[in-house]
């Protein structure tokens, strides 16, 4: 008898392997803990005049970033508040003759001709810019997951370049630029962030994001007499914005999509807005309370009720606006930050899938940290970001 | 004592992102091992907490690899590492540390309050006279394009005007001791006022004629901005803003878009340096009117007839100009009948007043 060996020759074929399934972001970080440490750290401002913003802006990284759980692992930011105010302190050194120089051209164009010193301001443009790179490569060095810094090279010059260039392209066709600017903005930036020894990409495209929100910029003009629908329309840009931008990362061969939905950030700019009338309406009342007391007060006493201009001239009516205004601004911030900084993290990091999370699994420590000097520029030009 | 598991004990070296499931030995330093070979050492004084998601206790530990993490998330071998390392938070900004910082920001508030009180008012006062003289005429020249952008245009001169007036600028320049580099002109303006400009120019709307009554109001006006021009107020002013609105933003940092506080707290000051510039020049007019043997009042009634009483409008805190009626008191204390000729003869005058009227005849 022939007996067939039914056993194939050779090598079994690969079991086809399922692929790998995706590893989720997720944000761990307590909402009342939160609102707490941001609460305490307005005080805080309040009572320093403003330095301890160093501090508070680190305590809110650091909670952001350590709640921010990849694949299982938790990131760590490693920067700290006294690494801040240095570079703060440093960037002082630097921008003081750049004020001064700024002034001293101003006065010599201005000779020239009238209004010739309006340029000047583009020159504080592009220097924005070149630290907005820099701040960026503050915040990235700072960054640690699974024992391994990310890191960043380019030129925050080149960078300044480029942002500038697009910018006027951007403002010569309208804003129809914008999503280009944005994409080739962000390859650079991607581009030169290394995970240890794992280069990152940017591969979304200008075409993609401008496919999602030309309507927006088609309905603006009629949004800003319409004025409440801008709000939901602003919402919109950014939630595409950001789907767009989380989409479009790549790190070696991870790769990151969102499946932020366009109207998952609304709600949050409404609430601010909300927040913003209440806490407004709150400071209205209590200066109308104290105005109108004391006019009584004074009425009593000089058995004439008293004018306006006594009104603005009453020391305890300007206390209490004073002292309502830092209340309301302190308020806002806490707002701002507990809604738009926080619940916003959560949202967008809650919708990201990432896929090929095993190609770091061995990734080598490269890259050095950078010093505090971009974040500090960008703090005194007061255009510093998260 | 010694614990295992897949993913209990996680070690990071520090050179790569490759999870290590460790073991840990607790000897005389806290011993992490992979397989069974030990790998690191850590001394317990040396561990440090780095942040972390909740559940898990992650440790650095300093001379170890600066990345080097272990996360340990089972809560009892967590608290058994937390017992041993004493310096564990020693770190971590503590009450300490936010009293230091608080402490450190009110001080240089303090100093900063005080150098914007005493400090920058003291430098302007000596920076000013050796700013250079050919700078200061250039920032005038920019200062006096601008004045004609925003307050017009025509420059007033018929002929027998323009003689008036340099006959009345002329008599109270040598007064008051200021070379032949001023400049004066006559501005066609609706709006009543002088004007002091850096490098030596003297402004006067002819607005402001025409609410003159005689020759010595204007003479008063003229001999107040002299004064400006004399004390270099211009300049002094200009560093003073300049060193003012730098302090104050400064110490305001950016506390959440307090542009408003710096705005309102820059007004306090400035204003305050502006008020008491307003009083020397008008001691130097009462002092040049004297010395002419015209009565300084002249120049208060002109500005009252102009201003109308000012107090109980407005804030006077943040005005840059002392009261109309306050000066106009300080000026009648002052005042004297008059003992010398009269500045302009009524001819002369009636032609200034015309000097914007083209091709007049008196």
């Amino acid at each position: 008898m022939n007996q067939f060996a039914w056993t194939p020759i050779g090598e079994p074929p690969p079991v086809p392997v399922p692929p790998p399934l995706p590893a989720k972001l997720d944000f761990t970080g307590e909402r009342k803990g939160f609102l707490h440490m941001v609460a305490r750290g307005a005080g805080l401002e309040l009572v320093t005049l403003g330095f301890y913003r160093f501090w508070l802006v680190t305590d809110i990284r650091r909670h952001l970033w350590s709640n921010t759980v990849i694949d299982g692992d938790a990131a760590e930011y490693t920067g700290r508040g006294r690494e801040l105010l240095i570079g703060f302190l440093i960037a002082l050194a630097i921008l003081v003759p750049i004020y001064l120089a700024y002034f001293l051209i101003g006065v010599e164009a201005e000779h020239m001709q009238v209004l010739a010193s309006i340029p000047l301001i583009a020159a504080f443009y592009v220097f924005g810019q070149f630290a907005i790179y820099r701040a960026r490569r503050y915040r990235l060095t700072r960054t640690v997951w699974r024992g391994v810094r990310l890191w960043m090279t380019g030129s925050g010059w080149i960078y300044a370049w480029r942002a500038s260039v697009w910018l006027l392209f951007a403002i010569v066709t309208l804003g129809i630029a914008l999503p280009w600017r944005a994409a080739e903005l962000e390859r650079y930036k991607m581009y030169h962030s290394w995970y240890g020894d794992l280069q990152g990409s940017f591969e979304g495209k200008g075409w993609e994001l401008f496919k999602r929100i030309w309507w927006i910029w088609l309905l603006m003009p009629g949004a800003i007499i319409l004025f409440p629908a801008l709000p939901f329309l602003y919402a919109r840009y950014k939630a595409e914005e950001w789907r767009w931008w989380i989409s479009g990362i790549r790190v070696g061969g991870v790769t990151l999509n969102s499946r932020l939905e366009p109207t998952a950030l609304t709600d949050l700019y409404w609430k601010v807005i909300g927040w913003y009338m209440l806490l407004s309406t709150a400071f209205a009342t209590v200066i109308g309370v104290a105005a109108v007391s004391v006019a009584r007060v004074g009425a009593a006493a000089s058995g004439a009720a008293a004018g306006p201009d006594a009104l603005m001239q009453s020391i305890p009516v300007l206390v209490v606006t004073v002292i309502g205004y830092m209340a309301l601004a302190l308020g806002l911030g806490v707002v701002t930050r507990l809604y738009l900084t926080r619940d916003l993290w959560a949202r967008v990091l809650q919708t990201t899938v990432v896929t090929n999370i095993a190609a770091v699994a061995n990734v080598a420590a490269r890259g050095d940290i950078a010093s505090a000097v971009g974040e500090g520029i960008a703090d005194g030009l007061d255009v510093a970001g998260f | 004592m010694a614990a295992t598991g897949s993913d209990v004990v996680i070690y990071f070296d520090g050179t790569s992102s490759r999870r290590h499931a460790a073991t840990l030995v607790f000897s005389d330093a806290l011993e992490i091992s992979l397989d069974g070979e030990t790998k690191a050492r850590w001394a317990y004084a040396d561990i440090r907490r780095a942040d972390s998601a909740p559940g898990t206790l992650r440790l650095a530990c300093q001379g170890a690899p600066v990345l080097a993490r272990l996360e340990i998330r089972d809560p009892a071998l967590a608290a058994e590492v937390t017992s041993r390392a004493a310096n564990l938070d020693e770190h971590h900004l503590g009450r300490r540390g936010v009293a230091k910082i608080v402490g450190w920001s009110l001080a240089a508030a303090a100093s900063i309050v005080l150098v914007v009180l005493y400090g920058v008012p003291l430098a302007a006062d000596r920076l000013a006279p050796l700013v250079p003289e050919s700078f200061e005429r250039r920032i005038g020249e920019v200062a006096e394009r601008q004045v004609k952008i925003v307050f017009g245009e025509k420059v007033c001169s018929n002929p027998e005007g323009q003689a008036a007036f340099t006959k009345l600028v002329n008599t109270l320049r040598d007064a008051a001791g200021l070379d032949t580099s001023v400049q004066s002109n006559v501005l066609h303006s609706e709006i009543p006022n002088a004007l002091a400009l850096p490098g030596g120019k003297m402004v006067l709307f002819d607005a402001l004629l025409a609410k003159a009554n005689n020759a010595d109001e204007i003479a008063g006006v003229i001999a107040h901005e002299l004064g400006h021009l004399k004390h270099r107020d211009n300049m002094r002013g200009l560093i003073y803003n300049g060193g003012t609105s730098f302090l104050i933003g400064l110490l305001f940092g950016d506390i959440t878009g307090s542009s408003a506080v710096i705005f309102a707290s820059r007004t306090l000051v400035t204003s305050s340096y502006s008020r008491e510039a307003e009083t020397g020049a008008d001691t130097f007019s009462i002092e040049i009117m004297q010395k002419l043997g015209r009565p300084p009042k002249a120049m208060g009634e002109l500005m009252l007839r102009v201003t109308g009483k000012e107090g109980g409008k407005g804030l006077t805190i943040i005005s840059t100009h002392p009261l109309t009626e306050d000066r106009l008191a300080r000026m009648s204390k002052e005042d004297q009948t008059p003992k010398g000729p009269p500045l302009l003869t009524d001819r002369e005058w009636q032609a200034l007043k015309s000097i914007c009227v083209a091709g007049s005849k008196v």
